[in-house]
């Protein structure tokens, strides 16, 4: 989990970063491009490789060596005062983060399968959050110690923070050499066969997309990226408009993981038993909108946009996702669910860079009605999915039905 | 705007807020009683005096039935005065031999007097320069141990017709120390870049503060100047006249508004007595390169006002010839910079930025672009679920029509 910890490096040294490197947000905004570039094409192939090629085993341990390295490239980038190495050090972690995250979804589903399988996925995703948490909390802090220790500021002090941060990185390694031993063992002891990710993607099948797994696809790109880059600048913001200390500042733009380090398996829990998906989607996505409307636009509190944010972002994660199940046919699902990570991370990739310059030029307010902007179109793809669904509702599409209509539908087909 | 000193914690504290973007939303700038739509703005250096060229400036901005004087200076320090009449037909009167003596009481006039309706003045006193290294508590009066500060009443200027010109409605005064014993400004100068406008707008450079025609604009350069330390902070004593016992004071806007100076979010504005009358604008940010990047901006702070005597500080000839000697000034310090972060030793740099001027300051909205993008994205998933509600109506009547003939 070392990987989460280190992803959001970035957001919380990112005035030291600019400082110390002395380049502006743009250059800063592609720490995270450069992280999201290589898992639009590996979200594809992750699957793939751990199946096929290494197995899980050797292929946790790989993306695991990969974060590792990527890591000390990137503090060392710090080190020596050039910023193409940081920048290289974030692609090859990023080659192994979110590699790492499938490898790990694997172990789950192979140790759980047929049982408490959401409850683990959700302490899973709970654990990453806090990872990042801790992270944004931490780094600060540990960036004054070191330049207390080193007598000054600058991008030595920075190098060697962020090398003290990739200890995480080895934990990890060290955990994943771990779970390959545990894992042969139980395989030696119960003749158990080893994990597959289970994903069979093929690229052809993307033209056979349905139109509202299209409009699912816009929905998760658009609303992603505003959570996500906004956090990667929100320090600043918060510091600057509603002149937060640095630590404050730093709690605030964490609020949404600690958010939704706990809520994820609840709201996973409540979708469940629910069911009507859309509606929870549509919630959530008109309640970002709300909170980056306050956040642009009033003097407010932030506490209540972020907190906002950070329930519907955990009450979107848990709606959005298994949406995808109910409009594509099993055999499509994997390329589905690889092709909807594949965009995300390049909407990531694409908007951190926008966001980077829009805030140079333009400043926080420009920046905010953009991601507003992407919101909105997220809102549009939704109510278009709503009307197709009940346009079409004669024919039978099945996004919205409750979970009793979804357990009848079942045994229907098991008939 | 916002009265509370508590940064926002609670939202009790700070209220206007809905107020506060309404405001914003009604972009046309109420004018004043002074302010006018069009006005003719002229800037000529004050001829006259058959010596050595002085540097005399005088911008006049004539409306339908008012004029506004600004006259700047760079005799004895850098100063400048306001006046506003109104009346379209008022002049500005100097009387060179007068104003050169050392009793220059009365040297220079606006006429008539009965038409003044307000004036005062800024006088640009001294340069500071402080060593912020081992500056650890930000709380701290100043911004590092104080090195000697330059006197601006010790510098010389150069000619400003030469940087005079009518096109553009700007002129630059430069100066260096007449005695410049420690060799700093071999290389470097303080420069005063002033500015009128014959309609408003914007600047292309940040901080681009909203101008009109009845305002000014002063340009703080410093360059080139080798600074006493590795961490140096530059700073300027600013006095202005003071209309009563009390001194005015300095507000501190903040606005949710960072379009035209990125991720500041704060307008500081200093006015003289109660609106209209005069008024300073500045975004609290320099820049420590010319190319005025967020990467090169600077936090600006400001100390409050605080009264002085007269005789503590350096004398400007136009500010005693028009107001006489029995006046009150009240001074105020700006500070660039702190001791982390860009600062002028990146590249020997420094720019600040204020507006002048005289009515009701302008009032910031949001750009076109903003608005336009907002509505938009409010109009369109409005418009979806307003179309999807009649697309859903004519599906029922459908199907109830359907429905008797199954």
């Amino acid at each position: 989990l070392g990987s989460y910890f280190c992803y959001d490096n970035p957001a919380a040294l990112q005035t030291q970063i600019q400082r110390d490197m002395q380049v502006n947000t743009t250059k800063f905004m592609l720490l995270y491009a450069w992280y999201s570039w290589p898992n639009v094409v590996l979200c594809f192939f992750g699957g793939f490789l751990i199946d096929r090629v290494f197995g899980i085993r050797w292929g946790t341990i790989i993306f695991s060596c990969f974060v590792c390295i990527g890591q000390v490239v990137f503090a060392l980038g710090g080190i020596f005062n050039a910023f193409w190495l940081m920048e290289f050090g974030r692609f090859i972690f990023g080659t192994g983060g979110e590699s790492l995250a499938v490898a790990q979804n694997t172990y789950a589903v192979s140790w759980f399968k047929g049982k408490e399988l959401n409850l683990v996925f959700g302490l899973q995703l709970s654990m990453a959050r806090i990872g990042s948490t801790v992270n944004m909390n931490l780094m600060g802090w540990l960036y004054s110690k070191v330049e207390a220790s080193l007598g000054s500021a600058g991008h030595t002090t920075l190098g060697v923070t962020l090398m003290i941060g990739g200890v995480t990185c080895i934990l990890s390694l060290i955990c994943a050499l771990a779970l390959a031993y545990l894992d042969q063992r139980a395989e030696r002891i119960l003749h158990k066969e080893q994990g597959k990710t289970g994903e069979v993607i093929k690229l052809t099948d993307v033209k056979d997309f349905s139109l509202p797994l299209w409009l699912i696809f816009i929905i998760c790109v658009s609303y992603y990226v505003v959570v996500f880059p906004f956090i990667g600048l929100g320090k600043v913001f918060f510091m600057e408009k509603f002149k937060f200390s640095s630590q404050a500042a730093s709690a605030i733009n964490s609020v949404v993981y600690v958010i939704s380090a706990p809520l994820s398996p609840v709201f996973g829990l409540l979708v469940d038993k629910t069911g009507k998906n859309i509606i929870w989607v549509l919630c959530a996505v008109a309640t970002t909108f709300v909170s980056h409307v306050m956040l642009a636009f009033t003097l407010w509190n932030p506490w209540i946009a972020m907190c906002l944010m950070g329930v519907s972002y955990s009450l979107l994660a848990c709606a959005l996702w298994p949406m995808v199940a109910y409009v594509v046919p099993e055999h499509q699902l994997g390329t589905a669910y690889g092709f909807m990570q594949s965009i995300q991370n390049l909407g990531l990739a694409i908007v951190s860079i926008i966001a980077g310059v829009i805030l140079d030029t333009r400043g926080y307010l420009f920046l905010e009605v953009f991601f507003i902007a992407c919101v909105s179109a997220s809102l549009v793809s939704l109510l278009s999915v709503v009307l197709l669904y009940l346009v079409n509702r004669a024919r039978g599409g099945n996004l919205n039905y409750s979970a009793k209509q979804r357990e009848e539908m079942k045994l229907s087909h098991t008939e | 705007m916002c009265g509370c000193g508590e940064p926002s914690w609670g939202w009790g504290l700070c209220a206007p807020s809905p107020i506060l973007l309404l405001s914003l939303l009604l972009s046309a700038a109420p004018f004043g009683l002074l302010g006018e739509e069009t006005r003719q703005v002229s800037l000529e250096a004050v001829p006259g005096w058959p010596g050595p060229p002085q540097n005399l400036l005088h911008i006049r901005a004539v409306g339908a039935n008012s004029t506004l004087h600004y006259v700047w200076s760079s005799l004895g320090l850098p100063a400048v005065l306001l006046v506003a009449t109104n009346t379209p037909h008022s002049f500005l009167s100097v009387n060179w031999s007068r104003l050169l003596s050392p009793e220059p009481d009365e040297g220079l006039m606006v006429l008539p007097k009965d038409s003044i309706q307000f004036s005062s003045a800024l006088v640009f006193t001294r340069l500071f320069e402080f060593d912020s290294t081992n500056v650890s508590d930000v709380t701290a009066k100043l911004p590092g141990k104080p090195y000697p500060p330059y006197s601006l009443a010790e510098f010389s200027w150069n000619n400003i017709t030469d940087s005079l010109d009518p096109a553009t409605l700007s002129a630059t005064f430069r100066g260096r120390p007449i005695h410049d014993l420690t060799k700093a400004f071999v290389n470097g100068s303080l420069s005063f870049r002033v500015q009128a406008f014959s309609t408003s707008g914007r600047p292309i450079q940040p901080p681009r503060l909203l101008h009109t025609a009845d305002t000014c604009q002063l340009e703080v350069v410093l360059t080139g100047a080798s600074p006493r330390g590795n961490c140096s902070l530059f700073g300027l004593e600013v006095a202005t006249l003071s209309q009563g016992p009390d001194c005015p004071s300095v507000q501190e806007q903040r606005s949710i508004d960072d379009e035209y100076a990125p991720a500041v979010f704060q307008l500081d504005q200093l006015l003289w007595g109660s609106l209209p009358s005069g008024f300073v604008q500045w975004r609290p940010v320099a820049f420590s390169q010319k190319q005025r990047g967020r990467e090169s901006a600077l936090p600006c702070q400001v100390s409050p006002l605080h009264p002085t005597l007269a005789y503590s500080l350096p004398q400007s000839p136009i500010v005693q010839a028009y107001f006489g000697s029995q006046t009150n000034f009240c001074a105020f310090n700006l500070t660039f910079g702190a001791s982390t972060g860009p600062g002028y030793w990146d590249q020997y740099y420094l720019s600040w930025s204020m507006l002048l001027g005289m009515g009701s300051p302008p009032v910031d909205a949001l750009s076109p672009l903003v608005l336009g993008i907002m509505a938009v994205a409010l109009g369109a998933p409005g418009l979806m679920l307003l179309g999807g509600g009649l697309i859903l109506l004519l599906h029922h009547k459908q199907y109830s029509e359907y429905q008797p003939i199954n």
